[in-house]
Parts: structure tokens; sequence; C-alpha cells
């Protein structure tokens, strides 16, 4: 059953244009004139209840827009929105309490008290009965080792305890749902594998829905199979990162170091990626050449030194589709 | 669907605010000592304004020392921008996630700038204390000193309103530090805190009633020293009260449409 469903989602900004230089902003004290931006165009998706899903797209692709609308502090422009049964900006505080949200960025802990008291806090806001919420306690402050640090105020943890006391934040009341947004930024490994563990630990044990935005593949590749790339306010693929990788992952790429440097440097079925002094990068299609025969057509026209083969990685398949658009079938289309 | 309504979580942040404002001990005792160092030098200035003019006929030397004392005594209580929360939410955008929890906004404020307040009126007494080793001060009868607390109520309030107000223009400009300086000059001048409106020349004094920040010092001031007699109490809080449901108004109007701002704009 799906538990979150949106279907058409659009949300445009109003914005005051401004003019450069001083003037300008003298100028925009007395006539203002206002742009419209889309931030999102057109989204359209379901989660079913239990699903870990990666929303992934470059900044200002509208990632967070939806995730705004999603949890009822923005009212969308045009489109339905529904929430576990409630459209969330009609009905901001029913659908506040079967959410969570994390944001990286942002904490929601209280910044002069203890931690402890700002569970405590969260516990009266939530409702959450006494008996549950010192289980809840219990189990978090084990996972995440929140114990050496529950009395010490907020403003002095560091980062990496920030976040773990966030995420214990978000989950105390146990919502069906939890948003997280770039909730690994800026930790060390650490720290990002004790919240990778959590929010895995959640999702599977829980059967907490999780929409997880980040720009950390990494996040995404350890925790969820399905991911929606979301591009210019549009939703570009949405599906299994494996399709993804399979569709995408057709080619690699063959690292040769030349003995002297050829300045015109040619090899019939291979692309030159990128060349760095002797060393370049030969992009090949895997199905129509084998590597066997690449290096093969290399060695008979070059002296080299040494060869690799990589892979493409995640990142690398993102990047190539922020930058040419995804395109359906990738695999059979010549490049 | 809409959850039932729980005192709970505000009774939480106004403890909460206590607290946080607990953890700030310096602050503190500089606030006492501040109102201490300031009773003394407004007596300082007053016994030498007195020396040398004629005295008012409604405010002899005593009644305007007591005026001026009970005054900074309030001001531990009045001078606090309890709603200040609002603005920094607004700069910091934190005001989202108050957003996505199942808090009534508006109430979260008031129960947070509450336990401030009632954090720092908690200092009222020993500073009260205090005060009394540098200077004397007349205690009213108990129907003047009950109208007094009462009418000190409602200028809590009123004060309350117009930072409310205050802050929420923060939901357009971001920016409010110019226009807080105003009306914090105002209010300095025109409330009454510092110099009695009634020594005022008449015209001013006209202007200064008919503003609401008379409603905050002035009113349950000029009702302590006794400027204001019992056959005119009434109508004194009846003003006040005027401008409590004024002001409220205005702030809630500048709520809503704020707050719709944050919705439809993101803030």
């Amino acid at each position: 059953m799906a538990i979150i469903e949106a279907v058409g989602l659009r949300k445009v900004f109003r914005s005051l244009e401004r003019q450069p230089g001083l003037g300008g902003a003298v100028r925009a004290l007395f006539s203002r004139t206002f742009v419209d931006k889309v931030a999102v165009d057109d989204v359209s998706f379901s989660l079913d209840a239990g699903e870990l899903v990666g929303y992934i797209g470059p900044n200002g692709a509208g990632k967070s827009t939806t995730i705004k609308m999603l949890t009822g502090i923005l009212v969308p422009t045009a489109g339905t929105l529904h929430v576990a049964g409630i459209v969330p900006y009609q009905n901001r505080m029913a659908n506040a309490a079967n959410i969570g949200v994390v944001f990286g960025q942002r904490s929601q802990l209280y910044w002069d008290l203890p931690l402890r008291e700002s569970f405590e806090l969260l516990r009266a806001i939530y409702d959450v009965p006494r008996a549950r919420y010192l289980e809840n306690m219990k189990h978090f402050a084990e996972i995440l080792d929140l114990e050496r640090f529950l009395s010490t105020p907020v403003r002095q943890l560091s980062l990496g305890e920030r976040m773990r006391g966030d995420f214990a934040a978000a989950m105390l009341h146990d919502p069906k749902i939890v948003f997280l947004d770039e909730p690994t930024i800026g930790l060390d490994v650490i720290a990002k594998e004790a919240i990778r563990e959590f929010i895995s630990m959640v999702n599977k044990e829980r059967g907490t829905t999780v929409i997880l935005t980040t720009h950390d593949l990494a996040d995404v590749e350890r925790l969820s199979r399905r991911i929606i790339l979301i591009d210019e306010g549009t939703v570009i693929y949405d599906g299994s990162l494996e399709r993804l990788r399979e569709e995408y992952g057709t080619h690699r790429t063959l690292v040769v170091t030349l003995a002297e440097s050829y300045p015109e440097l040619a090899v019939p079925g291979a692309e030159l990626e990128s060349r760095d002094h002797n060393t370049v990068r030969l992009r090949f299609d895997r199905r129509r050449l084998t590597a066997e025969a690449l290096i093969r057509r290399v060695t008979e026209r070059y002296q080299i030194i040494d060869v690799a083969i990589t892979e493409p990685d995640i990142d690398s398949i993102v990047r190539r589709i922020y930058l040419e658009g995804y395109h359906e079938g990738v695999v059979g289309a010549p490049s | 669907m809409r959850p039932r309504f729980r005192f709970e979580p505000y009774v939480q942040f106004m403890q909460k605010a206590m607290a946080r404002e607990a953890t700030y001990r310096f602050d503190v005792f500089t606030s006492v000592a501040s109102v201490l160092v300031r009773v003394y030098l407004l007596r300082m200035v007053w016994v030498a304004l007195y020396a040398r003019n004629a005295a008012p006929s409604e405010l002899p030397l005593h009644a305007i020392i007591t005026y001026s004392t009970v005054a900074l005594l309030m001001g531990l209580v009045m001078d606090i921008d309890q709603t200040r929360l609002l603005y920094e939410k607004l700069h910091t955008g934190g005001i989202a996630t108050d957003f996505m929890k199942p808090i009534i906004v508006p109430l979260y404020l008031f129960a947070d700038g509450s336990g401030e307040v009632i954090f720092h009126a908690v200092l009222i007494v020993p500073s009260l204390l205090l005060a009394l080793l540098i200077v004397h001060i007349d205690v009213p009868g108990p129907l003047t000193l009950a109208t007094f607390f009462l009418s000190f109520g409602l200028g809590y309030l009123v004060g309350f309103c117009i930072n409310f107000i205050l802050n929420c223009v923060a939901f357009w400009t971001l920016e409010i530090h110019a226009m807080q300086l105003i009306v914090t000059w105002v209010t300095d001048l025109f409330g009454g805190e510092i110099i009695p409106l009634v020594i005022f020349p008449a015209f001013l004094q006209k202007v200064a009633f008919a503003l609401p920040f008379a409603a905050m010092f002035s009113t349950p001031l000029l009702i302590y020293v006794g400027v204001i007699k019992p056959e005119r109490y009434a109508a004194a809080l009846g003003l006040q009260a005027f401008w409590i449901v004024v002001l409220g108004l205005i702030a809630t109007l500048m709520w809503r449409a704020g707050a719709k701002r944050v919705v439809v704009q993101g803030g």
C-alpha cells in the first residue's frame, strides 16, 4: 500500500529580481520586479510503506522543496499529495505527528540545553507514552552511543555527536515516515557509518519508510535499492540502482600509461575520455569490444608501460546523467 | 484528524526557557547590578533637579524617586524582548523545523517568552531588597497596590504585543534592527519608564497619552504613586485593555500573513 503518493507536484516561487550593483539595490527599494522560479516542475512518485528510497539530484534540483511539501510547510502550486492518507499542507499538525525529520545542516535540538532535555521536550510534544519513551531512549542510546554526552549542552557537542542526537530526536515518537535531508554531510567516515547503520536498523527493524536526500552516493549504495533522480524539478529516473548500473555500466575505461607522448592518439572502437601527460583514459563499450582486444589494438599502435581497467562507480554514472540527462535504454545507443 | 490539544508541551517550553535563562548566570548578576546602578543615578539626578527647580505639585521628590525605582524594577521584566526567538528563527530559517512539529507555533513562542520573563521576574525581589539600601520607596494602600499589579500585567501584555508585531516584521524584511532602535527610543521617551509623562509640556503629554506606549509603564506607575486616583482606575485599565485588543489584532493579522508567506514562499 502506498504511504506517500505524489501526483504532478509543482511549486513555483515568486521572488524579487535583483539588479546588479549599488544602483540596482537602491532602485530595488522603490520599484520591484518579480520573477517566477519553478523549483519543482512536475514530480510524481509513489512509495510503499517500509521502503527506503534515495532522492537524488544536483543542487537546486528541487529536492528540498519536495521534502518541504511532504512535511506540510510548503503549499504546492499544483498537484496532489498524500502522506499516510493525509494532505500535509491541509493538516500540518496531524501530518507532523506521523513524520520525523533530520536536516544535516540544521539541528532541531535545543541549543542551550543538555541533550537529554531536548528529548524530554520532544516526548511532551509528541505525547510519547513514558514506557515507550524510555524503551526507545535505551535502544537509541545503545546504538548511537549517546550515553557519554546526554548531559552536555547541545552547543558543546561535536557535529558527529549532534547528528546522532538529532537522529534519536527524530525517531523518538516512532514516526511512520522519516525524511533525511543530507544527514551525513560533513561527518567523518566512522560517524557516517554509525548513522547509516542506524538508518538501516530503523528501516529494517521498525519498518519505517525512509526518504533520503544526499549528495553522498555512498549513502545510497549502502542503504537503498531504489533511487529517484530529480533534475530541474522533474523526475528523470525512478527505479533500482542495479538497473541504472547495468544501463550505464556498459562502458568501462582503459587507463593506459604510454612510454612516450603521442600528440595524435586514436584507437578504433574507443573514445578518448581524457589525457594527462602520458596517461590516457579510453572509454569503451564492453559488449562491442573486449578489454583484451582493446589492449591489443593499443599495443599495436603505441609503446605502453602500464594498463588498468576501471568500472564506472555510481558517482560517475550520476555525474554523467546530470550532464547529459537520462536516456532510457542508453545501453544500445552508440556513444 | 486534528490531534487533541494538550498543555503539557507548552508548560515544558516555559520550563525549558527558564532553565535556559538560568544557564546565563553572569547575565543575571549584571542585570541586577545594572538596575541598582540606575536606581542610584536616577536618585541623584532627581535630587539635583528638584533642588534647583520648583517641584511639580503632583510629584514631590519622594514620589518621583519611588516612581523611578519601581519603573526600573518593572524594567527587569518589561525590557525583555520575549519574542526575539521568532526573529532568530526567521533569520536562521529554524522556523521551518518548528512548523514540522505538531505544535501551535505562536503559542510556543508565547510559552517560551513567558518562561524567560518569569525567570527574570524572580529577580525583582532581590533587586528590590538591595534597592531599599539606596533609596526609600513609598508603599501605597492595598487597593492601589492590587490595581498596580493588575495594571502591570496589562502593561506586560501591551509590551508583548508590540514586541511580537516588531519581530513579525522580520517575516518580510529579515532585518529589524533599525526599527527596533526607533521603537525602543520611542518607548523610552513616551512609555514613562524614565521620565513621568505628567511632567511633560502640555502638548507632548497629549501626544504621549494618545500612544500605546503609555499603557506599558506610565499607567501602572501613575497608579502606584497616586497620580491616577481610584475613581479613574477603571478608565485607566480599560484603556490598557483597549490597546491589548487593538495590538493583539494587528499581531494576529501579521502572524497569519507571515506564516502564510512561509508556507507559500518557503521563508
